[in-house]
């Protein structure tokens, strides 16, 4: 049970919270309380019931039962209306802003003080000062869809602080930020704290809380396992209460020194990408993907990590330079001939990209292998031979349905990446391109996608791990590579970086002079 | 505190969508049956009228058979679209210039025996139909134009462009009708006579044929099944290495081809002339016909068949003083039903279990 | 002169009808909804104007009962699209259906007979002395002069110039943004597919009673359609689809003098082109602008918005 025995009375205090969908309990009689003047740090893995318990609370759903008192008074919270009224904002993970808009728009949608007639010039100028009074920079003019996420997540929390919030709830509000951005966020909200103010704190990076939080709650299956202080608790500690029982596989060896005469792949020379308006998404990169390495690149989204992995496997065409199969110039580069070549690619948007979330398993399943035996017979598809595969590829994946009849859409986000996963594991014969795979996917999962790719890397496949926590490549990766606005700022042996070194790369604050000793040979 | 709450399942099997989509349709149709009850007729006799007129007897059944003949090639055409999530609402329009394809072959073509001549004629409209819909199918691929309003306008200009036809040049000038065109000198022949359905023509073959014949394809070869994956998520589909877009014009343009094959049957089989009045809206109704069937072939047979008998009540409505345009409302009426049917299908009344008490193991 | 003057009036009077059903549907898309029944509202709309004109010889009456059964047709399209999220097209299209179907039903006894009442012209002092202008745009009748000043300037007005205006716009770009600030989507997404459904329904009692002015089965001839075309690529802006229909009006007017003078074009092409037009609008200019984003749709429009998206 809980044990929030604090003398102060809360400022949010949430009792027997239960909230149930289609019979899933995502909450069970869920206490939580937050005391003016504290960060406290929720976390728990993916289905544990955060964001539920977050939804509750700021009037998005209903509980079944339980309720909710805001400094010691029993309140209704039945709309996001009033919750803003009860002084409660949220800053979401995937924000909610409207990207067609300028910022000042955004910040005056919805709110009852902007005025009855709202011309832009007026919006912009009240957002100006708003800006300043926060001390959040913003440009009020500028379209929030051109604007950097960091510039974004300061819109979201410039709009719930202008509405007077007390309580702020910050979901994962790390994860597109660079370091130095990360640092700014955490001075803000120190300086929100002193106010007597509160936040709510979701993540799952236990460094992050240990460093700001005061307490920390850990929910568990739509349970509040525990609250303790951040002070005394360990990365350990805090892992253990998350994950329950489940042990972890043992950490694979990493930073291994790659042979540098080990096969070359992949092999970028060149590479450059510019999108419809001309702007380079990938700038003159060269880059080389070894037989049986992790190629970690690092770098804040949104820095070309897309178009680089879209290049790697086929799906965008160089606008200018060379992309090389294992030492032959492609010309005319499909997704097709590289996945025929053995090159899995796991995208960084499952839903939108690797599965058709409305068709079955068996069909999602055999994506990748349909136009090759033994799920093809010449032009003609087999049911039941693509089914069989299916259920292989299922029963690899580990998934929790095993149906393969059932839509992909039923499944969690975590069991679709292992669905995605498992299927481009087995056509990589080469590489595997995988682009934050672990995103979505518990502690558990992720040491068995990570046990998963030093396997492959075993066999000799090159794996380019994408990602955007350092800790994982730092962890994983024998090489790593750090993306700044379309370059390669640097490329480091894993063993040598460190994460200041690193964090001040994705900054663009420093650049590596070419690692002269890792530069590509240039031997076609 | 409340025991019982609505809530959303993701996804259902497509046989609980599919009821929840009739049982909707037939509530839509008992409310039509009130609402002709309080206007003073008597709706179960209607529809027992209805049932006995097209099916009791052979000519009865002839009839269905004919009108659902091009309801069912609309919906195929309809169809064949939705595998690959666009709509096609100009099958109306494909099946009228289909039908002239066919007339300009059988007016002033060759003058061969009658099979080649009906081969002709049929690849005639099949290529008329698909030309048809390629501006609106380019469009769409090129410039991501809707083919919803495209398709649809293009309906107006066949029809009119039919009317221009069969009052000006190809206007029979040895009738005293003035809007049709002279009789086709060849005709479908006719089933035997002691079959069945003796007196409806070969044409019906053709549409059970081609029903299965798309059913196997979707379902048996690779190309059905990038269809399906064209349809449900056309980013996987390419980042699978797919020919999306030549998939899309290909699905497009056999849709037009389909329609416009289904202008010839009529025209040869049935009408024999070309008129204005050959399709009584049914590309309109082959979209219904499409969503009752979920896109299955095989379904837009019986699909087909269930909406002739509507149109059927729009007639037997009509000895009763009740305008036939009041089918075509009934149609609308029945559409809006299995839309909103197909979507309550989600929905699921849930019994809120109660709160287990504090420190009860899960 | 006369000739321009009466070309003028006409393509005034025929792009009327395209203008009120144009931003019926505007209000519709805005919010994010797709209402592609248009065709059906000015069907209904039409017939509901002259039958109460039948029995009351007051056009304004007639107007009122287009609007009020707009807004119950569009009301039930709301139920089923907002409420119930059912696909907006099938339901758009059901919606085109059953009102055509309805209409002609229900019309059938009124059927090409005169309407009993009609728009009075309301001559605007002064201006309408003016040559040639003069007979053409000032001596119009009061729906005409809503329809292409003080409807589009409301509407510009509202969406562009007030804090519910962005409201509305910001629903149908992302709704879920406009539900974690404490905006209430589906009653303002209903509320405004209805307006809208009366508008357009409007339209059609324009048709019966000012420009045609009789009813009789498909009167509306495909003009619902045009409007939705011509929302698309007016850029969803009120202005634009005011400018727009008047384009449309004009080769409208065009073709009925071609066929008043014998042009010696037939007459059904001169029927086609009002299409014809409208798909090279839908085609030119995005083959002129390719690459370049030109004006977008709502970014939510055809959606239905779930709160616990999965």
């Amino acid at each position: 049970m809980a044990r929030t025995e604090l003398l102060i009375r809360p400022l949010v205090q949430l009792s027997g919270i239960t909230k149930s969908f289609y019979g899933v309990r995502a909450n069970q009689s869920v206490d939580f309380s937050l005391a003016g003047g504290e960060i406290h740090a929720l976390l728990g893995e993916n289905g544990a019931g955060k964001s539920t318990l977050m939804n509750v609370l700021t009037g998005l759903y209903q509980p079944d039962s339980g309720c909710i008192a805001i400094e010691g008074h029993a309140r209704r919270i039945d709309s996001p209306a009033a919750a803003i009224e009860a002084g409660i904002g949220m800053v979401h993970q995937h924000f909610k802003l409207v990207s067609a808009f300028t910022v000042a728009e955004n910040i005056h949608l919805g709110w009852n003080e902007t005025p009855f007639r709202a011309p832009a010039a007026l919006l912009e100028a009240r957002t100006a000062a708003l800006s300043r009074r926060f001390g959040l920079a913003v440009r009020p003019s500028a379209r929030v869809g051109e604007i950097s996420a960091g510039e974004q997540q300061r819109v979201e929390i410039l709009r719930v602080l202008a509405r007077g919030a007390r309580i702020l709830i910050l979901d994962e509000p790390t994860a597109v930020l660079t370091p130095p951005e990360v640092a700014i966020l955490f001075a803000a909200l120190r300086a929100f704290r002193a106010q007597g103010n509160a936040v709510i704190l979701i993540s799952h990076k236990l460094g992050e809380v240990l460093e700001i939080a005061d307490r920390v709650t850990v929910m568990r299956a739509g349970r509040s396992i525990e609250t303790c202080a951040a002070q005394g608790a360990s990365r350990a500690s805090l892992a253990r209460l998350i994950m329950g029982d489940t042990s972890l596989p043992p950490m694979q060896e990493s930073g291994r020194a790659v042979a540098d005469d080990a096969a070359v792949r992949i092999e970028l020379r060149g590479v450059t990408v510019r999108d419809h308006r001309g702007i380079a998404l990938l700038d003159n990169v060269d880059l080389q993907v070894r037989a049986g390495e992790v190629l970690g690149v690092a770098g804040v989204a949104g820095n070309g990590q897309r178009a680089l992995s879209e290049i790697l496997t086929g799906n965008l065409r160089p606008d200018s330079g060379t992309v090389l199969l294992d030492g032959q110039a492609v010309a005319h580069p499909t997704p097709r001939r590289f996945a025929r070549h053995g090159i899995g690619h796991i995208p960084e948007d499952r839903l939108r990209t690797a599965l058709a979330a409305d068709l079955s398993l068996a069909e999602n399943a055999v994506l990748r292998e349909y136009d090759r035996s033994p799920v093809a017979r010449g032009p003609l598809f087999v049911p039941g031979r693509a089914r069989a595969l299916a259920v292989r590829i299922i029963d690899d994946a580990q998934l929790d349905r095993r149906d393969p009849s059932l839509p992909a859409r039923n499944l969690s986000g975590g069991n679709q990446q292992r669905l995605v996963a498992q299927r481009e594991a087995r056509i990589a014969d080469r590489v595997l391109v995988a682009a934050y795979p672990t995103r979505g996917l518990d502690i558990g999962a992720v040491a068995s996608l990570h046990a998963a790719m030093h396997r492959l890397c075993a066999r000799g496949i090159g794996v380019v791990l994408i990602s955007e926590e350092i800790e994982e490549l730092l962890d994983h990766a024998d090489r790593i590579a750090v993306l700044f606005a379309g370059r390669i700022a640097g490329i480091l042996p894993a063993s040598d970086a460190e994460s200041e070194r690193l964090g001040l790369l994705m900054s663009g604050q420093a650049l590596v002079p070419d690692a002269p000793d890792r530069d590509p040979g240039r031997a076609a | 505190m409340r025991t019982y709450t609505v809530q959303r399942v993701p996804s259902v099997s497509g046989r609980v969508r599919t009821g929840a989509t009739l049982l909707s349709c037939l509530a839509s149709v008992l409310a039509a049956g009130l609402l002709l009850a309080l206007l003073g007729l008597h709706p179960a006799a209607l529809g027992l009228q209805v049932l006995h007129q097209s099916l009791a007897n052979r000519y009865g059944l002839e009839d269905l058979a004919l009108l659902a003949a091009p309801l069912a090639m609309c919906g195929l055409s309809v169809s064949l679209m939705l595998r690959v999530g666009l709509w096609n609402i100009g099958a109306d329009g494909q099946f009228f210039v289909g039908a002239a394809g066919a007339a300009w072959i059988g007016l002033y073509g060759p003058s061969w025996s009658t099979l080649p001549m009906l081969a002709l004629m049929g690849a005639a409209s099949m290529t008329a139909g698909a030309a048809w819909i390629a501006v609106p199918a380019l469009a769409r691929l090129i410039l991501g134009t809707s083919e919803i309003i495209t398709t649809l306008l293009l309906n107006f200009v066949a029809r009119l462009g039919i009317d221009w036809l069969v009052t000006g040049p190809w206007r029979d000038r040895a009738s005293s009708v003035t809007a049709q065109s002279p009789r086709l000198p060849v005709a479908i022949p006719k089933l035997p006579r002691d079959w069945h359905l003796g007196g409806m023509h070969w044409g019906l073959a053709v549409v059970l044929a081609l029903a299965c014949v798309l059913a196997l394809a979707f379902r048996f070869t690779r190309w059905g099944y990038e269809l399906r994956i064209c349809g449900a998520n056309r980013n996987a589909a390419s980042y699978a290495g797919m020919a999306v877009n030549r998939r899309l014009l290909e699905a497009m343009l056999l849709a037009g081809a389909v329609a416009g094959l289904g202008g010839m049957l009529e025209l040869a089989g049935t009408v024999h002339r070309l008129q204005s009045g050959l399709s009584n809206g049914y590309g309109y109704v082959g979209i219904i016909v499409a969503v009752l069937a979920a896109s299955s072939p095989l379904g837009v047979v019986v699909t087909g068949v269930l909406m002739a008998l509507v149109l059927n009540a729009g007639t037997v409505l009509q000895t009763q003083g009740v305008p036939s345009s009041a089918a075509v409302a009934l149609v609308g009426l029945i559409l809006l039903s299995a839309a909103v049917g197909e979507r309550l299908a989600n929905y699921r009344l849930q019994r809120i279990p109660p709160a287990p008490r504090p420190g009860q193991a899960a | 002169m006369t000739l321009l003057s009466g070309l003028l009036g006409n393509a005034l009077l025929s792009g009327g009808v395209l203008a009120l059903a144009g931003m019926g549907e505007l209000l519709a898309e805005r919010v994010g909804v797709l209402n592609l029944g248009v065709e059906g509202l000015m069907a209904l709309g039409a017939v509901s104007a002259v039958i109460t004109v039948a029995s009351t010889h007051d056009a304004g009456l007639g107007v009122a009962a287009s609007l009020a059964v707009g807004a119950i047709a569009g009301g039930v399209f709301a139920i089923a699209t907002v409420l119930a999220r059912a696909s907006q097209v099938l339901c758009g299209m059901a919606l085109t259906m059953g009102g055509l179907g309805l209409a002609a039903t229900i019309g059938r006894p009124f059927a090409g007979q005169p309407s009993a009442a009609t728009f009075r012209p309301m001559p605007i002092p002064l201006l309408d002395q003016m040559p040639v202008l003069g007979d053409a745009l000032f001596r119009q009748s009061l729906p005409v002069y809503l329809a292409y000043l003080v409807l589009p300037l409301a509407l510009h007005l509202l969406l562009f110039r007030t804090r519910h205006g962005l409201t509305l716009r910001a629903i149908g770009e992302n709704p879920a943004a406009c539900d974690a600030v404490g905006i209430r989507v589906l009653p303002l997404r209903f509320a405004y597919v209805v307006l809208g459904a009366a508008l357009s329904a409007s339209a059609g009692a324009y048709l019966t009673l000012g420009f045609v002015p009789s009813w009789s089965d498909g009167v509306t001839a495909g003009r619902g359609w045009i409007a939705v075309s011509l929302v698309i690529f007016a850029g969803y802006r009120p202005w634009r689809i005011v400018a727009g229909a008047l384009l449309f009006g004009l080769v409208n007017a065009l073709g009925y003098l071609a066929q008043a003078r014998n042009w010696g074009v037939p007459s059904a092409f001169l029927s086609m082109l009002p299409y014809l037009v409208t798909l090279l609008f839908m085609i030119v200019p995005a083959l002129l602008s390719r690459g370049r984003p030109g004006a977008t749709a709502p970014a939510a429009l055809g959606l239905p918005y779930y709160r616990d998206q999965r």
